[in-house]
């Protein structure tokens, strides 16, 4: 599409936020800021946003909400651990996005079939999920070592990782080679060592599934705006009258759109307990699903832009877990993102907004000069007040799919 | 056209049939291969069911179909397009979010293993254009584009699916007369090269000037087929609905003096930063109509909702004396503006609703309908069913979904919602465009009546022969700026399509 247009913005946007969480970093001495740390801990915890986040895209670019994407990553946990723990890892993603399926075939045969009202059906989806897998795991967890009825015992491989050779010192046969962007991060150099440490959080010891979650990005894009399907399938969330007119096979396309919705959610639950964790956990998703469908809003049912978000509430989250004590240094963070909306709303000539920002700032540079320490409750919500205070300053202007959530039925035009 | 060619369409006993309703009975047709035939009659004479038979969008009760003398039984539209028919639908069938290109490709696109082949189409429909004799920009949300080349899309759309016999419902309802003639022009070269084409309508001049066949419907069924060189507009209409036509009548009673509604330097800054309706001045005296001409987009919309409150604006509106230019909506309501609406099924319907909560729609809290904060639902149903007496709208009684409506009889609601209330100021948005002559007859009396009565009326309209017809005054805008003042008396559809498109300026009387 105009990805190649968008291009020089996105650019714009990565060199001003790396130049200023380098000048910030070299300021207050916050080196977990652009640490490598950092930077895989974010990677790790924006995969299974991201993957529910695209799985909110394929359904609403279908024209059915899907509310329910939590319950189908749920599932994706349970499937993809017991998957795991019988037949090993990989074959245990493959359970995940088959369980992530059967809640998006649910959704989709009460939505289209039979008419539920989709938010409704989305949150039956959720509870039934919830308790489902407790009763499945009363058939196949319980009694097996270490396993119980809100946990499955513990997978004994896991999906490997890599190092990119040369950069952050990837082994090439026996050799091992140079660690360069580790050494370059260690010397702190003003925006270098930030790049650095950046770079390497984002290639070494990269899970495979990551990488594939990620390549799944461009993959939906070029799937949605350049292929047959693709078109088909959007126009049905666009305007399936004019669709079905043309002899698109509106029922059909929104079947698999909304398939393709669970296999994602299934993957992104597949993720939070194959690579994540080892084991499944009740209560794992801890609310994904809908952090993901906050992101697909944010990312304006873009593919691109899912990830953008994703990684806004990601980063947040692994600054959390790596920075621990030094939580403080969120505010910090949260400061330097409401100095950018203040910059941008300048730039745009919006008063209100860059008031609005600039309160942001003072309020988040007085927490962060006068907290020393912050309660735990606090600290665990801080990544959700972080995300509202970037899909709040970061407004723009939306284009969801036109008929996104409205039932449709064949040949119901006037 | 020789004898032995079969028709290009031949419809022979076709019935269809809806719950409680016989839309179509015994219908027969044949239309010509390389030829314009219209299809004319009132709204609810059953053209449009009749198309979607043909088109493949239901199946007909009873009857044969045959294209091109072989008998077709279409179960979906992609059986009508696989037979060479297409369809510009009345109400456009656009994704208003995807660019033009993918909506004429779309179902059909041209591609390698699932991958759309955008050179070969971009190519294809160039060359299409060329031939049609029509320019758009491929790249181009549909959003941004005029109804007018919304039609173009749509007809491009039916001939890249190789259709040669094109159906056109409605195509000049929503046209101005300049691209009414481009239209025609497009469709002479269709029928040049061979295609057919099949042309629904209501406006007699235009079934008259375009067609070479001319089949009439009513109430249901096919009651004549005439060439056009037998049979002028009087008789045309007289088949149509038994009766003559009727035309805006001229006035008998004298404008009053005193000013209902004065709007005074009125601007509205558009959604992109630019002024939209720049500056507006004028005022509607009691027992006047003022009307507005302009092509659609040139600020009548925001200058209508800006009046009624329904878009932030600067300047002033005064109505009766009250300055109403910074009150809520409701309170202009009750300063007695009321609005018929520019797109009735957007803004002045709730579809799935029953016709008396329709009608109770903006009366919700007056005192003959409602006790404290509950609605008395027996003087609301009471109130809609005078309604539907006086104004004649065709419904078995005020319980049916408004759907349920033809068009024309959901305008006559519309308008008889806010003309019951006896307001001072009346903003009327194309009080009757899509409604069949019947209905446009009865709602022009009812304006009529009201200005009579000393109703300020501001009319909006597209059918300039309403507008000169009806109004006292008539103002133009042109690019948000009123850019004439004409005297209705005086003036022709040409002189005003001059100030409409820009081409002529400044003020003439």
């Amino acid at each position: 599409m105009n990805l190649l247009q968008r291009m020089p913005r996105i650019v714009t946007i990565m060199v001003v936020f790396v130049v200023t969480m380098s000048v910030v970093r070299t300021w207050t001495g916050f080196d977990d800021l652009t640490s490598s740390g950092t930077i895989g801990a974010t990677l790790r915890l924006t995969v299974p946003i991201l993957l529910a986040g695209l799985a909110g895209l394929w359904a609403e670019r279908v024209g059915i909400l899907n509310i329910g994407i939590e319950g189908m990553m749920i599932l994706g946990t349970w499937f993809g651990a017991f998957g795991a723990w019988k037949f090993g890892p990989w074959v245990g993603l493959l359970f995940a996005i088959g369980g992530g399926m059967i809640g998006g075939g649910i959704h989709a045969i009460s939505t289209i079939r039979f008419g539920i009202d989709q938010v409704i059906s989305g949150v039956v989806i959720n509870l039934l999920a919830f308790f489902g897998v407790r009763y499945l795991s009363e058939l196949a967890f319980v009694g097996q070592p270490q396993g119980g009825i809100s946990q499955s015992p513990p997978q004994s491989s896991a999906i490997g990782r890599f190092d990119v050779p040369f950069l952050s010192g990837g082994r090439i046969g026996g050799w091992t080679s140079p660690d360069i962007l580790g050494n370059l991060e260690e010397r702190g150099w003003f925006i270098i060592g930030d790049v650095a440490g950046i770079a390497r959080g984002l290639t070494n010891g990269v899970s495979w599934a990551s990488l594939i979650a990620i390549v799944l990005v461009p993959l939906s894009a070029w799937i949605l705006w350049r292929t047959t399907f693709g078109l088909r399938l959007r126009s049905s969330g666009e305007s399936p009258e004019s669709a079905e007119s043309l002899g698109v096979n509106v029922i059909r396309v929104r079947y698999q759109g909304l398939l393709i919705s669970g296999a994602f959610a299934g993957l992104g639950g597949g993720f939070l307990a194959i690579v994540s964790s080892s084991y499944y956990r009740q209560g794992q998703t801890a609310g994904r699903g809908f952090i993901g469908l906050a992101t697909m809003i944010f990312g304006n049912w873009r593919p691109t832009g899912v990830l953008g978000g994703a990684a806004v509430f990601g980063y947040s989250e692994g600054l959390k877990l790596v920075a621990g004590n030094s939580i403080t240094g969120l505010f910090l963070f949260i400061a330097i993102v409401a100095a950018l909306a203040a910059v941008t709303g300048l730039v745009r000539a919006s008063m209100r907004r860059t008031l609005a920002a600039a309160a942001v700032v003072a309020v988040a540079m007085l927490a962060y000069l006068t907290v020393d320490e912050v309660p735990e409750s606090l600290t665990q919500s801080l990544p959700y007040v972080i995300t509202l205070v970037v899909l709040g300053t970061a407004s723009q202007r939306l284009r969801p799919p036109a008929r996104a959530g409205v039932p449709y039925r064949p040949g119901s035009a006037h | 056209m020789t004898t032995s060619t079969p028709p290009a369409v031949a419809l022979d006993g076709i019935w269809k049939r809806f719950p409680g309703v016989i839309a179509n009975h015994d219908v027969t047709l044949s239309v010509d291969r390389g030829t314009i035939h219209a299809i004319v009659g009132e709204n609810g004479a059953g053209k449009s069911t009749l198309m979607k038979t043909l088109y493949g969008m239901h199946r007909p009760d009873a009857g044969t179909v045959a294209v091109n003398g072989t008998d077709m039984h279409m179960k979906s539209p992609a059986d009508a397009i696989a037979a060479g028919i297409g369809m510009v639908h009345q109400h456009f069938m656009l994704a208003d979010n995807f660019s033009v290109l993918e909506n004429i490709i779309l179902g059909s696109e041209p591609a390698h293993r699932g991958v759309i082949d955008a050179a070969s189409a971009r190519t294809d429909l160039t060359e299409l254009m060329r031939t049609v004799g029509v320019t758009l920009d491929l790249d181009t949300p549909v959003s941004e584009l005029g109804v007018g080349e919304r039609q173009r899309v749509e007809i491009l759309k039916v001939l890249y699916r190789g259709a040669d016999i094109v159906i056109l419902d409605e195509p000049t309802a929503v046209l101005v007369p300049e691209e009414v003639d481009e239209l025609f022009a497009t469709l002479r070269r269709l029928v040049n090269d061979g295609t057919t084409v099949i042309f629904i309508s209501h406006k007699l001049d235009e079934v008259l000037q375009v067609s070479d066949a001319i089949t009439v419907m009513r109430q249901g069924t096919t009651v004549a087929s005439v060439a056009p060189a037998d049979i002028d507009r009087a008789g045309l209409a007289e088949l149509m609905v038994g009766s003559e036509l009727p035309t805006p009548g001229g006035r008998t009673t004298d404008i009053g003096e005193t000013e209902r509604l004065t709007v005074a330097n009125l601007s509205v800054v558009g959604a992109d930063g630019r002024l939209v309706v720049e500056d507006a001045t004028f005022a509607v005296r009691a027992g006047e109509i003022v009307g507005i001409a302009g092509v659609e987009g040139n600020g009548q919309y925001e200058l209508c909702t800006a009046i009624i409150g329904l878009r932030p604006a600067t300047g002033t509106v005064i109505v009766d004396g009250d300055d109403i230019s910074t009150a809520s909506v409701r309170d202009r309501h009750d300063a007695g503006v009321a609005y018929i609406p520019f797109d009735r099924h957007r803004e002045a319907l709730m579809l799935n609703s029953s016709l008396w909560e329709n009608g109770l729609l903006g009366r919700e809290a007056s005192p003959e309908l409602s006790t404290g904060p509950l609605v008395n639902i027996g003087a609301a149903r009471s109130s809609t069913r005078d309604i539907i007496d006086r104004f004649g709208v065709l419904t078995p009684n005020e319980t049916v979904p408004a759907f349920a409506l033809s068009g024309g009889n959901q305008q006559k609601l519309v308008v008889g919602r806010s003309m019951i209330t006896e307001p001072a100021v009346l903003i009327a948005a194309h009080p009757t465009r899509g409604i069949d002559v019947g209905a446009q007859a009865a709602v022009w009396a009812e304006l009529r009546d009201a200005r009579d009565a000393g109703c300020a009326i501001l009319l909006v309209s597209a059918d300039l022969d309403e507008l000169i017809g009806l109004s006292d005054t008539l103002l133009v805008m042109f690019d948000g700026r009123i850019a004439a003042e004409v005297d209705p008396d005086d003036v022709s559809p040409a002189i005003l399509g001059g100030y409409m498109t820009g081409a002529t300026t400044g003020a003439a009387s």
